[in-house]
């Protein structure tokens, strides 16, 4: 994998802040259950709303739970949603701009439309206006009950989608038309073969800058649907509705509560961001005009 | 004889280098241009032809700065003058005109437009009268339809018909010397006829002075009067136009005109002049050329030679011929 | 050019509608249906069986968003099962509001935006440069609604300087509109601001690195005049940029309005949603949808005609 080891070399201390950032939020929430010095669901109504201290680092909320350890707990939430998301949308997206550009005629048309048709919809409008009729209850899947957050990875998923279908569509029709690609189909190679073995690793670049950048995103979507309370459910923490509950700590003066998980997700955001902006600098610096926005 | 119009003296421009030494790309050159004079600087990319003419306008890019020498033109020195003054006299006293007409003209301002802005930068007029110099200016270069032209935008335009209103935008303003650097290099070869051809006309016509700078000898030889070549750096000859042409004195000079083959005569091998292009900061202590000279002897790598001039005609060689 | 113009105009309509198809689809397949909601649970199947037919929902699926759409160009959003209240005069309500808000955030942010990035674009590496590339990063990755809460929490509550939220109209007098609206735009404004100074500053920096810059100064213009020349060639992708941001916006203020409790859009919506009232959430997302697919059209639309050679070419 050339492309990961000049990732490796291109990057200078900017790209490594955020590699280190989110390798360190990434092993926080795995170990989470692990270093969370209390439980984030436990209940304890006379320590409620202490100041950071000796017992508790960051202080404990109007329930009395321990801030730091429903922090880290949050983290799941925003990554599985962020990373999730993005995963989601990857393999929708890549999928459908790579059976458009090798298809070509109708197919091609059909899938790009439909693209061109996802990407009009304003995705925060829909995201709570989808989980608002369906509900926030668990999903019923088979035997599984699905908490509330895999609602919002499949569908921030799907609207992620068009951003990488278009990325893997414009850079495979670029190369199904080289003379190397006929080379290799000449060669005996089948569409499969050349599918994984040239077109893919070509797209891999720009896919893993507009995912990183998108995980950012990601975790801020799910803060903010949480935040109103449509996203991940009490008592489970998520840094969304840690901030929507510290919102009456403003005028009390709390400091602890509305700061502490605001910081996670910026921290978290910026990692990411800066990780996504040094892998774009490494493999296309140019693209800084086609900046991601939402 | 009549002073100077522009009287290079000893001009040196240096570029920092990624490890922070400087480099000098320029080393040293002298040249004067007598008003109404038309002087062609020769030389192979890097020789350091356009970094002087650049910094004669003071128009070097950032890691490019003048370290040394005066630049005088009508008695001023332009490389202690400030920007206020430099931008009086650009494109008013002195133009210049670049290699790659398509890039040169803003792609989105209309040609007239572009023009007026540089007249009514130079004289106070109306927009009216402003229009007039630019169509008129249009017309002198040879582009027909002047008035209606001026409502065209640069891509509407052929290539030879950009660089042709690069022209008329650089004597809107009659300046007294023209600098034409490589105008013709990125043009078709019958335009690049046309073009210096233009280029001679406007010279009697308006009485300008005109730099043409080029890497080729044979074109620039038709319109100057004298011709400066350059290498690493350095002039290594200068003289009138008859004499380079007829017989020139320094090796790099007599190896440049052998290089084009001539229509006439019989066919033969093509002469090239031995070894690659000079490196800045690897240079040798002597002459610059010494390294692919074939007439080189030992003083010609450790010593510089001086320019000496016999009869108008100058030289830098240890062993002219 | 015309001709252009009106296929990306109906193309785009013919994705809205699209996407108004699939909408509809999803709120009429939410569970619980309108009739249920309004008869209550234990209402006979015969009472429902009336109730659709009353209302039209037992009439085949297209026909209804065909009905639908009808209505909704001619500005009748229906009439809401739950509150029997005219859905379009309860969005014509909230909408201003929202606009309010949005409008004073996109204005900030192209003001601020653009002025950072062409000060940093005009001298690059310098002071000004550094800093705005990192207040940029911190503008990029802090929540807007988390900026929303510090905001309350600095100047309304400790410093006293605005009121914590509410929302005045103009009506009330435009300091006070403006007060009511400054930290909730502001909070909504610094993403985008980050944005398009990033933007500005490198395209501004391309295009000043151009051969026509250098034939501007050749030819003795002035430095405005030539940061001017620069500036009509690096400003189309940020234009662009805007124009998709404008779209943008319109999300992002749905969760600042709740910081800051006023009372548009995302209230109605909310309610809709805790209300089961799919039809009016049906307005209001296909309003959202309206916007934003229209502020697409319209960075397209600008991307075309700020080129002479596209103009030129349609």
């Amino acid at each position: 994998m050339s492309d990961l080891r000049k990732a490796l070399r291109g990057l200078d201390w900017s790209g490594w802040l955020g590699a280190g950032i989110v390798g360190l939020i990434v092993l926080a929430a795995i170990l989470a259950p692990l270093i969370a010095p209390y439980d984030p669901l436990a209940l304890n109504i006379e320590d409620r709303l202490a100041a950071p201290g000796a017992e508790h680092w960051l202080g404990t909320d109007q329930a009395g739970r321990d801030v730091l350890s429903r922090i880290l707990f949050g983290a799941r939430a925003s990554l599985s949603v962020g990373i999730g998301a993005v995963l989601i949308g990857a393999a929708i997206g890549v999928s459908a701009g790579i059976f458009a550009a090798y298809r070509g005629g109708l197919g091609e048309q059909i899938v790009m439309r439909i693209v061109d048709g996802v990407a009009s919809i304003p995705l925060l409008v829909w995201a709570i206006a989808i989980v608002g009729i369906l509900g926030v209850g668990p999903l019923p899947v088979g035997p599984l009950l699905l908490p509330n957050e895999v609602k919002i990875i499949l569908l921030v998923g799907c609207l992620f989608s068009p951003v990488f279908a278009r990325v893997t569509y414009a850079v495979a029709r670029r190369i199904a038309g080289a003379d190397y690609i006929r080379a290799r189909f000449l060669q005996g190679a089948s569409h499969w073969q050349i599918v994984i073995g040239d077109v893919l690793p070509n797209c891999l670049s720009p896919i893993i800058v507009q995912g990183t950048l998108l995980v950012a995103i990601g975790i801020v979507i799910e803060a903010s649907i949480s935040f109103v309370g449509l996203g991940v459910q009490p008592p489970q923490p998520s840094w969304g509705t840690m901030l929507s509950d510290a919102r009456s700590a403003i005028y009390s003066g709390e400091w602890w509560l509305p700061v502490f998980p605001g910081l996670a997700i910026s921290l978290t955001v910026i990692g990411f961001n800066l990780l996504g902006d040094a892998v774009r600098e490494v493999f296309d610096p140019r693209s800084e005009a086609r900046t991601l926005v939402a | 004889m009549s002073p100077a119009l522009l009287s290079v003296e000893g001009l040196r421009v240096g570029f920092r280098s990624a490890d922070g030494g400087m480099v000098e790309a320029v080393r040293g050159v002298d040249f004067c241009v007598a008003p109404g004079e038309a002087v062609g600087i020769v030389g192979e990319s890097g020789s350091g032809k356009s970094l002087s003419m650049l910094a004669v306008m003071r128009l070097l890019g950032a890691p490019a700065r003048a370290t040394g020498g005066r630049v005088i033109f009508e008695g001023e020195d332009l490389l202690a003058a400030d920007e206020k003054r430099m931008r009086a006299l650009r494109g008013r006293d002195i133009a210049m005109v670049f290699q790659d007409p398509q890039s040169s003209l803003n792609p989105a301002l209309t040609i007239g437009r572009q023009i007026t802005d540089v007249v009514r930068a130079h004289r106070g007029v109306s927009s009216a009268e402003a229009r007039r110099i630019a169509a008129e200016s249009l017309e002198r270069v040879g582009i027909r339809d002047a008035g209606r032209r001026l409502a065209s935008y640069p891509h509407e335009f052929s290539g030879g018909m950009r660089q042709r209103a690069l022209i008329a935008m650089a004597i809107a303003c009659r300046p007294r010397l023209l600098i034409a650097d490589e105008p013709t290099t990125a043009l078709d070869v019958t335009v690049q006829a046309q073009i210096v051809d233009l280029i001679a006309e406007l010279r009697c016509e308006l009485g300008l002075a005109v730099v043409f700078i080029s890497h080729n000898l044979q074109l620039v030889a038709e319109i100057v009067d004298r011709v400066v070549v350059m290498y690493g750096g350095k002039v290594v000859e200068d003289g009138p136009v008859e004499a380079i042409e007829r017989a020139p004195r320094h090796p790099y000079t007599g190896l440049l005109k052998a290089c084009v083959p001539s229509l006439s005569g019989p066919v033969g091998p093509l002469t090239a002049i031995e070894g690659a292009p000079p490196r800045l900061g690897r240079l040798p202590a002597g002459c610059p050329f010494s390294p692919r000279c074939p007439d080189a002897i030992e003083t010609c790598a450790s010593q510089m030679p001086a320019l000496l001039a016999e009869a108008g005609h100058r030289t830098a060689c240890w062993r002219p011929r | 050019m015309l001709r252009l113009v009106a296929g990306r105009i109906v193309s785009s309509i013919g994705t809205l509608l699209f996407v108004g198809l699939a909408l509809f689809a999803l709120t009429r397949s939410g569970p619980g249906s309108p009739a249920r909601i309004v008869l209550g649970a234990d209402a006979t199947a015969e009472q429902i069986a009336q109730f659709e037919q009353a209302h039209g929902l037992d009439r085949p699926f297209l026909s209804q968003y065909a009905a639908w759409l009808g209505d909704v160009l001619r500005g009748d959003f229906g009439k809401s099962f739950v509150t029997g209240r005219d859905v379009a005069t309860e969005i014509v309500s909230a909408l201003p509001v929202t606009l309010s808000i949005v409008l004073f955030a996109f204005l900030i942010a192209l003001v601020f935006g653009l002025g950072i990035g062409v000060l940093a674009a005009l001298k690059p590496g310098g002071a000004f440069d550094r800093v705005s590339r990192f207040a940029s990063v911190l503008g990029l990755s802090i929540p807007a609604f988390w900026l929303g809460i510090v905001l309350i929490r600095f100047l309304a509550v400790d410093l006293r300087l605005l009121p914590p939220g509410g929302y005045f109209p103009l009506s009330a007098g435009l300091s006070l509109h403006l007060q009511s609206i400054l930290m909730p735009s502001l909070s909504l404004a610094v993403y985008y601001i980050a944005v398009l100074a990033r933007m500005t500053q490198a395209s501004l920096q391309e295009t000043l690195r151009g051969d026509y810059v250098r034939t501007a100064r050749a030819m003795g213009l002035s430095a405005p005049q030539v940061v001017f020349y620069a500036l009509v060639n690096a400003l189309p992708p940020v234009v662009n940029l805007a124009a998709l941001s404008f779209g943008y916006m319109f999300g992002w203020a749905l969760i600042i309005e709740q910081v800051f409790n006023i009372p548009g859009l995302s209230r109605a919506l909310l309610n809709a949603i805790s209300q089961r009232d799919f039809l009016l959430l049906q307005g209001i997302v296909f309003l959202f949808t309206a916007i934003f697919v229209f502020a697409n059209l319209g960075a397209d639309l600008i991307n075309r005609m700020l080129d002479p050679r596209q103009r030129a070419a349609a």
